[in-house]
């Protein structure tokens, strides 16, 4: 499955919302929900879902979808 | 598009969710705070501040989603602010004691503690550290209890990194040393109001390497590994629990493959299995040793099985491997009724309710029975290798109560002397002549300070015989003892067959010439033997020496106090117009007789102090 819809099914989980829709320019200022809690909460989910392991360092620069998931990409290849 | 749920959907979905399934624990938790559900009122209700060294707003959503679908009690949450503990209980104009807490969870990390000793210290160096650091948590505990809450204070949990390797287990000045030190002293020091929570062998249990995930650690700084978040909680939730009230009394046991490996109706009392040189045998019997262990401690053992009684006593009577005998057992049902009739002929003769039961079956089709047709009761998820029964019964944390007494440790035997009163019964027409026959004999008195621990016990575990249900920390019922208006009354019983220790606790306050019962309740062990009439009987010669004209009493209903609920009507009393209310002209009070004898001073210096 591609990234991206794999990673919509991980905030439609983490969001609550089965409708969800994300694009690769949606940020944390895009989305009322989207504080540090459910931000700490999508990168476990990631991490388990994808079976890749961040590091600190990764998880400070995310700053949307788009980097989230060519950060991603990169871990599985 | 927006769902809606419901309290029963929520609660429901949070019976079927694994204590490890973070991420559906806290979609719950929000389902729970987006549709309101935390508004909805129950019977119990809690005012729960949780202060901590670190980031504690998972701690809160997850705990209170525990506290009110685990333990159907509503909760009110304070969250403390990151790194506030020192600021918030030190400042009394914070918003921590505005808020009134009944509860204080303290969850402070080693990053707390003030100093550590130097490298090469002397013990005498490092007891100083020690001591320094003791003040400081004497000075929280004076503050908080101010309040009057209870503090549930997480112990600290020895960190996987060290300074000294090895090392650190050779010298008592090492900062792992020392931290056990601290925890250890913490206990001789703490005061009645703290309750320590065993972080540090949860921490153990679950594995330290992950506890303390550093990358993790330093991006949410929560202090420990997010996937841990609902053992933590269960732990805190199931100490919240018993400070309610709402404890576990009693361990209902299945036989086969329970208590033994086969099946005894098949293969006779010599050959189910508990050979102590096979595997097997091993497992059943190290099983049997911890379920007697939970007994010694005053948790009471019942046998429900599908057998013939004669057969299914046979292995307790005969098979030298059985580690439990029969007088282990205060209520043993063997017969081919459904199981759910049995645990409730078992609550009934046992005198408990149905929810301080909890059920271990090995068999997944009558625990769904039981789950199904006794919700109150507590069923173990029973794992299918024996090797794990005692680790899973014990993960579940379902005896932690807080604290036990020396009644605890006789109570089993107690209710086997039971049997032998039954038998004693059933040969006398007259039940008076029954309960003359049991040469009862009592201690009444107003309390002592030593005695405070038993007498809080009762106040914070009695259900049924209980007219108002107020709970009381030790700390509260101390300062009852230090304020003059307060009369605390304790009954001791003892008879033929055993001493119950205190059995009765009392409240009496003085307001004008009014003498109002607080508190009255009894052990559900010793009814109908006509200690409230002696309980009377005191009632009213206290408000004589207290010069107190009237006498009044409370019916705070609930659901499990009917008993009561004519209780001041059948001493005399009237019925106020003001709710549950009743008053009795002292003088107009009729003392009752009572076939319980009185000790005399004598007979109290020669049982000596409790």
């Amino acid at each position: 499955m591609e990234t991206i819809k794999k990673l919509q099914d991980i905030f439609r989980d983490v969001f609550d919302d089965e409708e969800m829709e994300i694009s690769r320019k949606m940020s944390p200022d895009d989305h009322d929900d989207w504080d540090s809690l459910t931000h700490i909460q999508l990168i476990i989910a990631v991490e388990r879902k994808f079976n890749v392991k961040f590091s600190t360092e990764d998880m400070m620069m995310l700053k949307n979808v788009g980097e989230f998931v060519d950060l991603i990409d990169s871990k599985r290849n | 598009m927006v769902i809606t749920y419901s309290y029963a959907e929520i609660k429901y979905d949070f019976e079927h969710t694994n204590i490890s399934d973070i991420d559906r624990l806290i979609k719950l938790a929000n389902r729970a705070e987006k549709n309101d559900i935390y508004k909805k009122k129950s019977e119990k209700s809690l005012k729960i501040a949780v202060l901590g060294t670190n980031s504690l707003q998972y701690v809160c959503k997850l705990l209170r989603l525990f506290v009110t679908f685990k333990c159907g009690i509503h909760a009110d949450i304070y969250q403390g602010e990151y790194d506030g503990i020192a600021n918030t209980i030190l400042d009394e104009s914070s918003e921590l004691y505005s808020f009134l807490p009944d509860v204080v969870i303290l969850t402070s990390t080693i990053d707390d503690i003030r100093k550590f000793p130097n490298l090469l210290s002397s013990n005498a160096e490092v007891e100083d550290v020690l001591k320094n650091n003791i003040d400081y948590y004497r000075l929280l505990w004076e503050k908080l209890s101010k309040t009057g809450a209870h503090v549930f204070q997480a112990n600290f949990v020895t960190p996987p990194i060290s300074q000294l390797g090895n090392l650190e287990a050779n010298y008592i000045f090492s900062k792992t040393s020392f931290i056990n030190k601290l925890n250890l002293e913490i206990i001789r020091q703490k005061t009645n109001r703290v309750t320590i929570l065993d972080f540090d062998s949860l921490a153990s249990i679950l594995g330290k390497k992950k506890w303390f995930d550093y990358s993790s650690y330093f991006l949410y700084k929560q202090g420990f590994c997010f996937d841990f978040l609902g053992d933590v909680c269960n732990l805190i939730c199931s100490q919240i629990a018993a400070f309610a009230g709402m404890t576990k009394k009693c361990l209902i046991l299945d036989l086969d493959n329970t208590l033994w490996g086969g099946i005894v109706g098949d293969d006779g009392f010599e050959g189910i299995q508990l050979d102590p040189n096979n595997a097997v045998g091993e497992a059943y019997r190290f099983f049997q040793k911890y379920v007697l262990e939970l007994k010694n401690r005053g948790i009471l053992l019942a046998v429900c099985s599908k057998n013939d009684t004669d057969i299914a006593k046979e292995p307790f009577l005969k098979n030298k491997s059985m580690l439990l005998k029969l007088d282990d057992i205060a209520c043993f049902k063997a017969n081919w009724d459904d199981k759910a009739t049995n645990i409730m002929r078992i609550a009934k003769e046992l005198n408990i309710g149905l929810d301080s039961l909890v059920f271990f079956d090995d068999n997944p089709a009558e625990r769904e029975i039981v789950k199904t047709n006794l919700p109150e009761v507590l069923v173990i998820d029973v794992p299918e290798d024996p090797a794990h029964y005692a680790y899973v019964l014990d993960s579940v944390h379902a005896f932690d109560w807080l604290q036990i007494a020396k009644e605890d440790l006789s109570r089993n035997s107690s209710y086997v002397s039971k049997e032998a009163r039954a038998e004693l019964e059933s040969t006398f027409v007259n039940y008076d002549e029954y309960l003359k026959a049991l040469d009862m004999s009592a201690e009444i008195g107003y309390l002592d300070r030593k005695q405070i621990p038993r007498f809080s016990q009762l106040i914070n575990k009695t259900n049924q015989f209980n007219l108002r249900t107020q709970r009381y920390s030790e700390s509260a019922i101390a300062a009852f003892l230090e304020n003059e208006d307060y009369r605390l009354i304790y009954v001791e019983l003892s008879d033929k067959f055993s001493d119950y220790g205190i059995i009765a606790s009392v409240i009496l306050k003085k307001n004008k010439d009014e003498c109002f019962i607080d508190t009255w309740l009894m052990s559900c062990r010793i009814l109908k033997r006509g200690v409230e009439d002696l309980v009377f009987n005191f009632i009213v010669e206290t408000a004589e020496e207290l010069n107190c004209n009237k006498i009044v009493g409370e019916h705070i209903p609930t659901q499990k106090n009917s008993m009561v609920r004519n209780l001041y009507t059948d001493y005399g009393f009237r019925r106020t117009d003001t709710g549950e209310m009743y008053v009795i002209n002292t003088a107009e009070a009729k003392k009752r007789d009572t076939l319980i004898r009185i000790k005399t001073t004598e007979e109290k210096i020669l049982d000596g102090n409790n």
